[in-house]
């Protein structure tokens, strides 16, 4: 090689790497831009669908022609407000008792080793491979000889989403098996029991678990269709939003529901979204951290 | 301040892989007592079945003449370090030493002089409002003995509490753990699987491999009299060398014949092997790098090798040298007796010949592995 | 087949080594199925010879035990008491008393009526006063059913318990005999706290699960053996009966009874498009999802903080809204179409919600649009976790981006997710919520429809298995069957991944 090649080749290398890098890196500006906008254009669309008053079924265009607070307005002359305020207590009390079942299921599982506790895993797991849904049916009469469906659903869909919570353990056991255990041990030689382990040790350390498990199972109710719909059956009192909402995109509802559907939705989605936003750090490091795990 | 008193206690994993055979110890009110050996040995399955962190699965472990089979690690009045050191992270330093006082429900004031105190004798007192991320590895270790000492329990255990630490650190910790034993003065317990540290801690070494005890005994003892091939090899650096040779009695004399040379056995050793009534034959010798010199050439103790690595240690040369039917051993020279023109000779290849007295000699059986003499 | 050594498989072309692991890969499933006849068997011979041996340890403890520990074997918790465990003993003793009490009350009826579930129906009589006829309910076979099953596990429970006296007293005798003192009602109650601290916590967790799950599952396991659905409630109409095992054959027989097509036709089409929208919601969001975290945690590109809130906002908001909201927007009277047409690039709308592969697709791509973000979450924490020098030193080596890609943080990728992979896929394949909030199953499959309810292309077996359940005739015993062919179907290939899956089979791997 001469000395020449020596010389000249690193300055040239240098520049196209330059070049190349800026534009690999306008490019996947172009990208994100894109991906930002597909993602934002639908919610664009119902924020803004929710004010247009002039029609209130689908049209084939986005801008009101007249704008309007009339879908909000109407939305208290129907069960509207009832179902928020189901699905909101439902959603509170089963973010509080949802968070306690899965910290203590997680808990014992990353942290004691107990006989069973394999086998308890593994039969977790395969029960997991059921479809939830067919339990659905035979909880609907158990819980109507009960008398906590229809009107009265808000208890019965309560306990239908914390009672097999134990089961949802992964993400927060992936997060406690991250502490080392021997904080445990070092406590418990310092003279702690076990539950005062938990209580000084274990649950000042995992604030963002038990944050994400809130938020998570405060999330849930605000979406669930399906258990809400068979508890509800049909009477309008015991819906929560989703079941409500739904109803009213049926084929013979639409052309007069389509808008108070968006105004609705964006009634459900602005608080839910706003606590999200507020309590994205601990979502991130909840999946980041546990999820993968498993 | 209590006597420890282990009988055989067993420990076998769900797996059934027995981690610890049929422990037996006895461990005085007061003394320092190490576990060593390499790592997987059971030395720390041991130490935490003393702690309670790990069910014992058989035999007995007593404190103070009390079986704590069952009682649970904070009903056994003991104190723990960890190896990594485990400071709760949410807490100040204050806080950390404070903790297990605070559980026994003490009044704040006296916590505050046990912590302060403690912290004095550390050299922490400043870093007391600090958490312990904020913190040096030193200075965490201390932490970690702090909040060990202020509890004044009976036994206190320490979990290869140095081995996170740096090489100068751990000299200088080394040092302060033996003044703070001083001070203390309770019984200890200590794991590591540093032979130095054994060495230079315990009033007795216990040496363990694959679960069993190889040797108890103090530094001298198990230094000097190993009782088998892996104690012998396990302390010391460089390692014991091994060289299968015959051992030979010529109207009462006793020689070896390492390599075709013949040395004659001499001193303490001498009477010991005739006391032992050892019998003449095939054995394994092990003679340790610093008691081998280099010689002049031939002479019948004298044993010709090839130098293949030479190590510059400082204040000594580790030469790695083989023979001619290919056996590797380590010979340590202090550099001090030897010249620089020598030295500048020591180099790939260079025909050495090397030798050792006869007093420094430790016999072993090939297949048993035992010491002859101390076996 | 020929078994080569490591250094001979080195040594092969990578389209030998290929040919050779596919081979190897088959030769072995012969073995690995007559592993499992083997660990099967193993499992039924030591749940023999653990029951053989409790048998035996129960004989021996009473012939050996002194009177208080005989008595314990019909009066629970006695011999807690006689030694003074107070708490222990009268836990037992409330134990057995609630169970006796439970048989003889109901428990008792419950069973015996199990085998029939229930033999009179409603019957009808005319009522002289009112002029008018009554109906009179009887038996429930519903109700049979629970719990019949309930006092089973009962019973089941109960057997365990007794168990447990009898060792406790077994125990008891030992320790007494040894000199040592018994624990203390106080004790008890401390160590829950303490060293039992785990079964105070389960407590509540597995009460619910076994309530709210297992019984449930047990439940609608036994229907699929059943004639239950909506005109044999087993109350308001009429009972309903074992059938045996005539569902699955309905199920699974290619003839099909009436006109039409059978219903393992519409099965095996349902699954064929299940797998398929699995596979492809998997693995489309799996890797777009890591293609996008990438391109933000690239170097140099910045707002990084911006790009992944656009994409978060998608999980905030409850999926109904978003999905109820797109599947309008992409409706032929919806936005999409409006806009296409406005812009003049169409004449026509299009067919999104109506043609059974345009309906396909258009699913497969708006799960996309849900996914991604979440995948973007999972994969950005990873990435960051691939240890910078392996790239620097592949950079070294001579790699290109794209090599570097595939050599060293698809392997990574795949190690690590592996089994979030495996859960997704698993997932996916239960997804009802997007295919019923986009599709409901639409469009219909008329050929498919006249069985079971309408089928339609987009439906998996979830939305179908609630279409059953909800649809006129309620069939709650084909929904059962479909349910538990769900289950094997997840649970066969998931014990197929998780024996190839290198990340349980290599721990250390990346580690």
């Amino acid at each position: 090689m001469s000395n020449m090649q020596n010389t000249s080749a690193p300055v040239r290398r240098h520049m196209g790497l330059r070049a190349s890098r800026a534009l690999g890196n306008t490019a996947i500006y172009a990208l994100l831009i894109a991906i930002s906008i597909i993602w934002l254009v639908p919610f664009v669309c119902i924020v803004l669908q929710s004010f247009r008053v002039e029609s209130t079924w689908q049209v084939g265009y986005v801008v009101p022609q007249q704008w309007g607070l009339d879908n909000y307005i109407n939305l208290f002359q129907t069960d509207f407000p009832r179902w928020y305020l189901n699905t909101f207590i439902s959603a509170l009390v089963t973010a509080v008792l949802q968070t306690v079942i899965v910290l203590c299921m997680s808990y014992t599982l990353s942290r004691f080793r107990f006989k069973l506790r394999k086998p308890l895993m593994r039969f977790m797991l395969i029960l997991g491979m059921f479809p939830g849904m067919l339990t659905m049916i035979i909880l609907y009469r158990v819980l109507k000889d009960l008398g906590m469906t229809q009107e009265n659903s808000v208890p019965g869909l309560i306990l239908v989403y914390i009672a097999s919570s134990g089961m949802g353990y992964y993400v927060s056991k992936g997060f406690f098996d991250t502490i080392p255990k021997s904080l445990d041990e070092a406590a418990r030689v310092d003279g702690a029991t076990r539950f005062q382990v938990l209580k000084k040790i274990i649950l000042p350390l995992s604030k963002p678990i038990v944050i994400y498990t809130i938020l998570t199972a405060f999330m849930g109710p605000w979406g669930d269709f399906v258990f809400a719909r068979y508890i509800a059956f049909g009477t309008s009192k015991g819906m929560n939003v989703a079941v409500g909402l739904y109803n009213w995109l049926n084929k013979d509802q639409i052309s007069k529901f389509y808008t108070m559907f968006c105004a609705g939705g964006v009634l459900v989605a602005v608080p839910v979204t706003i606590l999200f936003m507020c309590l994205q750090k601990y979502y991130v490091e909840g999946v980041t951290g546990g999820a993968v795990k498993g | 301040m209590a006597s420890v008193k282990l009988t055989d206690v067993k420990k076998v994993y769900d797996n059934k892989v027995t981690a610890v055979h049929d422990f037996n110890l006895e461990i005085k009110d007061k003394e320092f007592v190490v576990f060593v050996g390499p790592s997987g040995c059971g030395k720390s399955t041991t130490l935490r079945m003393i702690a309670g962190l790990e069910d014992i699965s058989g035999g007995t472990v007593e404190i103070d003449g009390v079986v704590v089979n069952d009682l649970q690690p904070k009903d056994r009045d003991i104190a723990m370090v960890f190896q990594n050191y485990a400071l709760y992270p949410h807490m100040t330093v204050y806080d950390n030493i404070a903790f297990s006082l605070r559980l026994k429900k003490m009044p704040e004031d006296e916590v505050y002089e046990k912590v302060t105190n403690a912290a004095e004798i550390l050299g922490i007192t400043e870093y007391l409002t600090r958490k312990p991320r904020a913190l040096s590895g030193g200075q965490r270790q201390r932490v970690a003995i702090g909040r060990a000492m202020v509890r004044n329990a009976k036994v206190f255990l320490m979990d290869e509490p140095l081995s996170n630490l740096d090489a100068k650190l751990r000299n200088q910790m080394r040092a302060e753990i033996i003044l703070l034993r001083q001070k203390l003065d309770t019984t200890f317990i200590y794991v590591t699987h540093d032979q130095t540290e054994a060495m230079t801690l315990g009033d007795r070494i216990v040496i363990m491999r694959d679960g069993i005890i190889e040797q108890v005994g103090t530094p001298t003892e198990v230094f000097e009299k190993p009782r088998n091939i892996f104690v012998a090899e396990f302390i010391g650096a460089p390692k014991m060398n091994m060289i299968d040779t015959g051992l030979v009695n010529e109207g009462g004399r006793w020689f070896v014949t390492p390599f075709g040379a013949k040395i004659e056995v001499t001193g303490e050793k001498k009477e010991e092997l005739a006391r032992k009534n050892v019998q003449p034959g095939d054995i394994r010798l092990g003679v340790r790098p610093e008691h081998m010199v280099l010689t002049a050439n031939g002479g019948e103790g004298s044993i010709p090798c090839k130098l293949e690595v030479n190590e510059m240690m400082g204040s000594e040369l580790h030469l790695h040298v083989y023979t001619e039917d290919g056996t590797r051993l380590i010979v340590r020279v202090p550099t001090i007796n030897l010249t620089m023109e020598q030295r500048e000779q020591l180099v790939y290849g260079a025909q050495l010949y090397i030798t050792f007295e006869g007093k420094v000699m430790h016999f072993f059986n090939k297949e048993s592995e035992l010491n002859l003499i101390y076996g | 087949m020929k078994q080569y050594t490591d250094l001979e498989y080195l040594k092969l072309s990578k389209g030998q080594k290929l040919l050779y692991r596919i081979t190897s890969f088959f030769c072995s499933i012969p073995k690995k199925i007559g592993g499992l006849f083997v660990a099967l068997w193993n499992l039924i011979k030591t749940a023999g010879q653990v029951i053989g041996k409790e048998a035996a340890d129960i004989w021996s403890t009473f012939v050996n035990g002194d009177w208080k520990t005989k008595l314990s074997y019909l009066v629970m918790g006695f011999g807690n008491l006689a030694r003074g465990q107070i708490l222990r003993g009268l836990l037992f003793l409330l134990f057995e008393a609630v169970f006796i009490a439970y048989m003889v009350l109901a428990g008792g009826y419950w069973l015996s009526m199990l085998p029939s579930l229930g033999k009179v129906g409603p019957t009808e009589e005319y009522n002289i006063i009112f002029d008018t006829y009554v109906t009179t309910y009887n038996d429930n076979s519903f109700k049979i059913l629970l719990y019949g099953v309930l006092t089973i596990f009962f019973i089941i429970a109960f057997i365990y318990t007794w168990r447990v006296n009898v060792k406790q007293n077994q125990m008891a005798e030992k320790i007494l005999a040894s000199g040592k003192k018994l624990k203390s009602g106080k004790d008890d109650l401390r160590s829950l706290v303490d060293d039992q601290f785990h079964k105070t916590l389960l407590s509540l967790p597995l009460t619910g699960i076994l309530i709210f799950t297992v019984l449930p599952i047990v439940f609608m396991v036994l229907v699929a053996f059943t004639n239950y659905d909506g005109t044999h409630d087993g109350y308001y109409n009429n009972l309903f009966t074992w059938v045996g095992l005539d569902n699955f054959n309905t199920m699974l027989n290619w003839q099909s009874a009436g006109g039409g097509q059978s219903y393992a036709a519409t099965f095996g089409e349902v699954l064929s498009w299940t797998l398929m929208w699995a596979f492809f919601a998997t693995f489309t969001n799996y890797f777009l999802g890591m293609f996008v975290a990438m391109a933000i945690n690239k170097k140099g590109i910045k707002l990084k903080k911006v790009w992944r809130t656009v994409l978060v906002l998608t999980i905030a908001i409850p999926q109904f809204i978003s999905l109820l909201y797109v599947s309008k927007m992409f409706a032929k009277n919806g936005i999409i179409n409006g806009f296409l047409m406005s812009m003049g690039w169409i004449q026509q709308a299009l067919p999104f919600w109506e043609d059974p592969t345009w309906a396909r697709v258009t699913v497969i791509l708006i799960n996309i649009w849900i996914g991604i973000p979440y995948l973007m979450l999972i994969t950005t924490g990873i990435l960051m976790n691939i240890p910078q020098d392996l790239y620097e030193s592949a950079r070294i080596d001579g790699a290109n981006a794209w090599q570097q890609y595939t050599k060293i943080t698809l392997p990574y990728m795949l190690f690590v997710t592996g089994p979030y992979l495996l859960t997704s896929f698993t997932g996916n394949m239960n997804n009802f919520n997007v295919i019923y909030l986009l599709t409901g199953g639409a469009p219909t499959n008329p050929a498919a429809s006249s069985a079971a309810g309408t089928v339609g292309y987009t439906d998996l077996l979830i939305t179908w298995l609630f279409k059953i359940t909800t649809g006129a005739e309620s069939q709650y015993y084909l929904a059962s069957v479909v349910g538990i062919l769900v289950f094997v179907v997840v649970a066969l290939i998931s014990l197929v991944v998780y024996n190839v899956l290198p990340s349980i089979k290599n721990e250390e791997d990346f580690q």
